[in-house]
């Protein structure tokens, strides 16, 4: 099929599935009886006439369909809706929080994937020996701990306590102060690593362990299938046997789960801003439907979504390129 | 999350009773011998007694020989009605640390929170929230998903491409943030745990109705599902009784390893504020509460956690262990 | 032919240490293999034939081990144990080291072909890819070399459209063609011995035969030894040019290929080859052999054979035998390894006969069986 064609076979697909988010969405939101507006400002000293001014100006005096297909019609211009708590557009809202929380997301999968590859296959070309428990071990305390909680414990330990790093915050690699030089910026780079720290390990625990369960898994799969004996039988050395024959054919279901595991990971990073204080999308969205902000709460969680559709279509995609049973179909 | 998503494990696919129930002896026979699962099993009946305790505690402290008179009062749990008691002004300090410490006392064992009341009590009563709504939440999320998939892959063509979609669509939304856009704007604003329950279930009916359908899918073909279509058995008998038994035994690895991962979740969800409200005491929000303390007491950020990390490690080994049982061939 | 065997293996002894017990796999075979032959070891499943063709490339896998024999190749020692004094075991001194086997032995001297194509190729990489690997390992050749090598491989073997197909994965072949590309990677490597463990057993009977055809014509235009693994007698038949019976982790007979079939000396021999059907008899019943081949744990005492043997004795089960010769054809001795014929001399004739499964199902009388071991119709 060849990988162009499968990349916009699986984009295609992915549209439907989109349209369906933004349905599934609006349906929630307007599950609540009555409507925003009065919700929002109840207690207070409203007039009539003026919650029916912000009702029209917010133009929630229209039909559930109508309004819907104004938002999804909406979305193709870029237009997102309006914020009632910031009275300004939801994309402008949205888009100095987008950064945050996107780097916040690739870093911990980055410190998760470069810990837990080499970990899994160490386990599992030690198995059974100390080293391989200890590594099941760490993993399972992994997965079975919060990862707010980890993130409290370590603000706890190495900030508050030993303070070396801060507790709170994210700095930003593209917001460079004009007057750096080179050196400015290498700076500006360790601030950025020492802000990023204890959030990345904290969101990126989960995925490492899960990611470290499956290689070890997979590697001893791959390490046992027929082609490595071959490979053996023809003098092949074992550094080779693992670095290559078993190890591209067991990254196949990692590839997988990395892509799945971005939808724990967008949850965790609610959290784990939270925790952190960042001002990323996560926070902006617990923040809006605090403040009963409903646009701001439709927009950000579809956006959320997409970035989820779109990287498993990513790895789907990555899939593909180291598994050419995908794209080049049956042959027998 | 902690399997890989395509484990198939093999239940008894026998057609007679009697092959299906010796396979399901042997299996019960291997799960008893895997350390990996009797340990999961300890940790989970200590946390479930003590659960259990608490719930008994709350109406007949005579039963429990009022062993929790001295410590101050659990809290109320809203669906029962239950009083609070507050220790009246010098019966103990607000945010003592724990016995070990210097200033602490055996009275209250872990310390008190920042409200004076026994931090140990109101972790015991916390579990019976965890626990319950991590085995309610995921127990209807199977159903649910059982139904589906099994409808969706006994029948196939439309009623299987809608079911699917609808399902993938729905998955496509990250856990965390369709939970808590459904139980606010479904609450209206109120949050109450029992919708809480249903958005956490919605988040595992796509897993399981997948694993479901696919093991339909292999056991539609069956001889015998044939023969009895044939004799002209109702559909919804055929798959009460012998599709859905049959495709069982993979949904029950998943299912406690998925209790788990509900636990995480709802933990995350209590932190966010969107679990069990106050009086209620639930790790989660203690956690949240705890935060604010990180500088001055940080023995109150250190309980919940550890309750939370060890109730869900000891339902993730009792689910690994369940899998290893199942599904010998890895460590062959 | 030369008087030097290319391969000879003595007493070779494999085996597992499980929970269970041990498995006596291989327990103490010997055969050769010379220079220009099809050696064949046949035996049903379980029989020890795999086991026995992986020591010789010294590739067993924990908790499997070689525990005793001697394996000589080409006058190079590939595996020889002795005792220390402590009664432990250490390799002789001679022994190629592990290393060596690896680089010298593995894929040059002696290659391999395994049953199932699909499973044996990586189905990430092309096979192109693959066997440029193997050619460059195992021959001194390099890069664009290699890779003219591996397409001339692959036009030997028969495939169509040989450098386009170079760079296509498995997949996309069929089961003749996957195992074509098997033989051509372990031709092009250049060996004087390869050891095929039951390449046609999972292949269509007219693929099969193609595959043999196609063996037969290489291995007579390169000179080439093979060892071909197989539980089916007609392959045996027709490509091998002399056989190793295996019965439960030993040989229980080994003569040149028209003395197997005609003046076969094992009762388990005749019973596999009764048990087919054959093109050139004609008969209303097949004749399955009665129970089923014990566990290597367990082996029964005496003749492993004799609970499933219509012509065991009560010496059978008291004293074990091994093969001896009892015939010579074309230079190379016809063992077997049961006490029916004359060349043992335990007292077959005078012991009483055991009341097997064999025997009962068969419902024959003692008297009826004759000492020259001719079964009956």
């Amino acid at each position: 099929m060849g990988l162009l064609r499968y990349t916009t076979f699986r984009v295609a697909q992915a549209i439907p599935v989109l349209i369906g988010i933004t349905a599934i969405l609006f349906l929630f939101i307007n599950l609540t009886p009555g409507d925003p507006i009065r919700i929002m400002t109840a207690g207070q000293e409203v007039s009539e006439a003026h919650l029916a001014y912000l009702e029209q100006r917010y133009g929630l005096d229209r039909p559930l369909y109508v309004r819907y297909w104004d938002y999804l019609t909406g979305i193709l211009t870029g237009d997102l809706g309006r914020s009632i708590h910031f009275d300004r557009p939801v994309t402008e809202v949205m888009w100095p929080r987008v950064g945050p929380t996107l780097l916040l997301v690739l870093s911990a999968f980055l410190f998760a994937m470069v810990t837990a590859i080499p970990l899994g296959i160490l386990a599992a070309t030690r198995r059974n020996e100390p080293t391989d428990h200890i590594s099941r071990l760490v993993a399972l305390f992994g997965v079975s701990t919060p990862s707010f909680w980890i993130g409290i414990m370590l603000i706890i330990i190495f900030a508050v306590q030993l303070g070396w790093f801060p507790s709170a915050g994210l700095v930003m690699p593209w917001h460079v102060p004009d007057d750096a030089g080179v050196d400015g910026y290498f700076w500006h780079m360790i601030d950025v690593i020492h802000h990023l720290f204890l959030p990345m390990v904290s969101l990126g625990t989960l995925q490492m362990a899960t990611i470290m369960r499956v290689e070890r898994t997979q590697m001893i799969d791959s390490l046992q299938g027929e082609y490595v004996k071959l490979a053996r039988a023809y003098g092949v050395s074992e550094r080779t046997i693992l670095r290559k024959h078993a190890f591209q054919v067991a990254q196949l279901p990692v590839i997988t789960l990395v892509g799945l595991g971005l939808s724990t990971a967008l949850g965790g990073a609610v959290l784990t801003e939270t925790v952190f204080n960042i001002n990323g999308m996560g926070r902006l969205l617990i923040d809006s439907i605090g403040r009963k902000d409903y646009q701001v709460v439709m927009s950000v969680a579809t956006i959320l979504a997409v970035i989820f559709v779109v990287g498993v279509i990513i790895t789907d995609i990555a899939y593909a390129y180291v598994d050419p049973r995908v794209t080049y179909g049956e042959g027998d | 999350m902690a399997v890989s998503s395509e484990s198939q494990v093999e239940g008894g696919d026998g057609a007679s009773g009697e092959v299906a129930a010796k396979t399901w002896r042997d299996t019960l026979g291997r799960i008893k011998r895997d350390t990996t699962a009797r340990w999961g099993l300890y940790v989970i009946s200590v946390v479930l007694v003590v659960g259990l305790y608490a719930f008994v505690d709350t109406y007949l402290s005579t039963l429990t020989f009022g062993a929790f008179d001295n410590y101050t009062m659990a809290e109320a749990i809203p669906i029962f009605d239950h009083p609070e008691h507050l220790p009246a002004p010098g019966e103990s300090q607000p945010n003592q640390p724990p016995a070990f410490h210097v200033d602490g006392s055996l009275e209250y064992p872990l310390g008190t929170d920042p409200e004076g009341r026994d931090y140990f009590t109101r972790l015991v009563y916390g579990s019976q929230i965890s626990v319950s709504v991590g085995i309610v939440a995921t127990l209807l999320g199977t159903v649910a998903g059982t139904i589906v998939g099994a409808v969706s892959g006994y029948y196939g063509g439309r009623v299987d491409d809608i079911l699917m979609r609808s399902v993938e669509t729905l998955y496509a939304i990250p856990g965390l943030i369709l939970i808590i856009v459904f139980t606010e704007f479904a609450s209206g604003g109120e949050r109450n745990i029992q919708y809480a329950i249903i958005g956490v279930s919605l988040t595992t009916i796509p897993i399981f109705a997948r694993i479901i359908r696919s093991r339909v899918l292999s056991v539609r073909e069956m001889d015998y599902i044939e023969a009895a279509r044939a004799a002209g058995v109702k559909d919804r008998y055929i798959i009460a009784k012998h599709i859905i038994p049959n495709s069982f035994a993979p949904v029950l690895v998943y299912a406690t390893l998925e209790i788990g991962v509900v636990i995480l979740i709802v933990a995350g969800l209590s932190f966010l504020g969107y679990g069990a409200q106050p009086p209620t005491p639930d790790w989660g929000r203690m956690l949240a509460q705890s935060y604010r303390y990180m500088h001055s007491n940080i023995w109150l950020s250190i309980w919940p956690g550890l309750a939370i990390m060890f109730t869900i490690m000891g339902f993730n080994l009792f689910g690994d262990g369940l899998q290893d049982a199942l599904d010998p061939r890895i460590d062959n | 032919m030369s008087t030097e065997p290319l391969l000879r293996v003595e007493n070779l002894k494999t085996q597992f240490v499980t929970e269970n017990g041990t498995v006596r796999a291989v327990d103490g075979i010997s055969f050769e293999v010379y220079e220009g032959e099809i050696v064949g070891i046949v035996g049903e499943s379980g029989a020890g034939k795999s086991v026995a063709s992986m020591s010789l490339l010294r590739l067993v896998d924990s908790p499997g081990e070689i525990v005793a024999g001697e394996i000589t190749y080409k006058g190079r020692t590939i595996f020889a144990a002795e005792e220390t004094e402590d009664g432990d075991r250490r390799p002789r001194e001679g022994t190629l080291s592990a290393e060596t086997v690896r680089k010298e032995i593995r894929g040059n001297e002696i290659a391999a072909i395994f049953q199932d194509p699909m499973e044996s190729l990586n189905p990430v990489f092309t096979i192109g890819g693959q066997l440029r690997e193997f050619i460059e390992l195992n021959r001194d050749l390099t890069g664009d070399e290699a890779r003219k090598e591996a397409i001339d491989m692959l036009r030997e073997v028969g495939i169509p459209d040989a450098e386009g197909r170079y760079d296509e994965y498995p997949h996309q072949f069929s089961g003749g063609m996957r195992q074509r590309v098997l033989i051509a990677m372990a031709l092009a490597c250049q060996p004087s011995l390869i050891i095929a463990d039951e390449p046609t057993t999972a292949l269509d009977v007219t693929v099969e035969g193609q595959i043999l055809d196609l063996v037969d014509e290489l291995q007579r235009k390169y000179g080439t030894s093979f060892i071909w693994v197989t539980h089916d007698m007609g392959v045996v038949a027709e490509i091998c040019d002399r056989v190793n019976v295996m019965y439960l982790g030993e040989i229980v007979e080994q003569a040149p290929v028209d003395e197997l079939f005609y003046e076969t000396g094992h009762p388990y021999t005749k019973a596999l080859l009764d048990s087919m059907p054959r093109p050139d008899r004609t008969v209303t019943d097949l004749d399955p052999i009665r129970g089923v081949m014990p566990e290597a744990i367990d082996p029964p005492p005496g003749c492993r054979f004799h609970p499933r043997c219509p012509d065991a004795r009560e010496v059978c089960r008291q004293i074990h035998p091994e093969p001896a010769e009892i015939d010579r054809v074309d230079g190379f001795a016809h063992r077997s390894a049961c006490f029916k014929r004359d060349v043992f001399d335990v007292g077959y004739d005078e012991s009483p006969p055991l009341d097997n499964l064999a025997r009962s199902e068969r419902g024959q009388e003692p008297s009826e069986v004759a000492s020259g071991g001719e079964a009956n119709e």
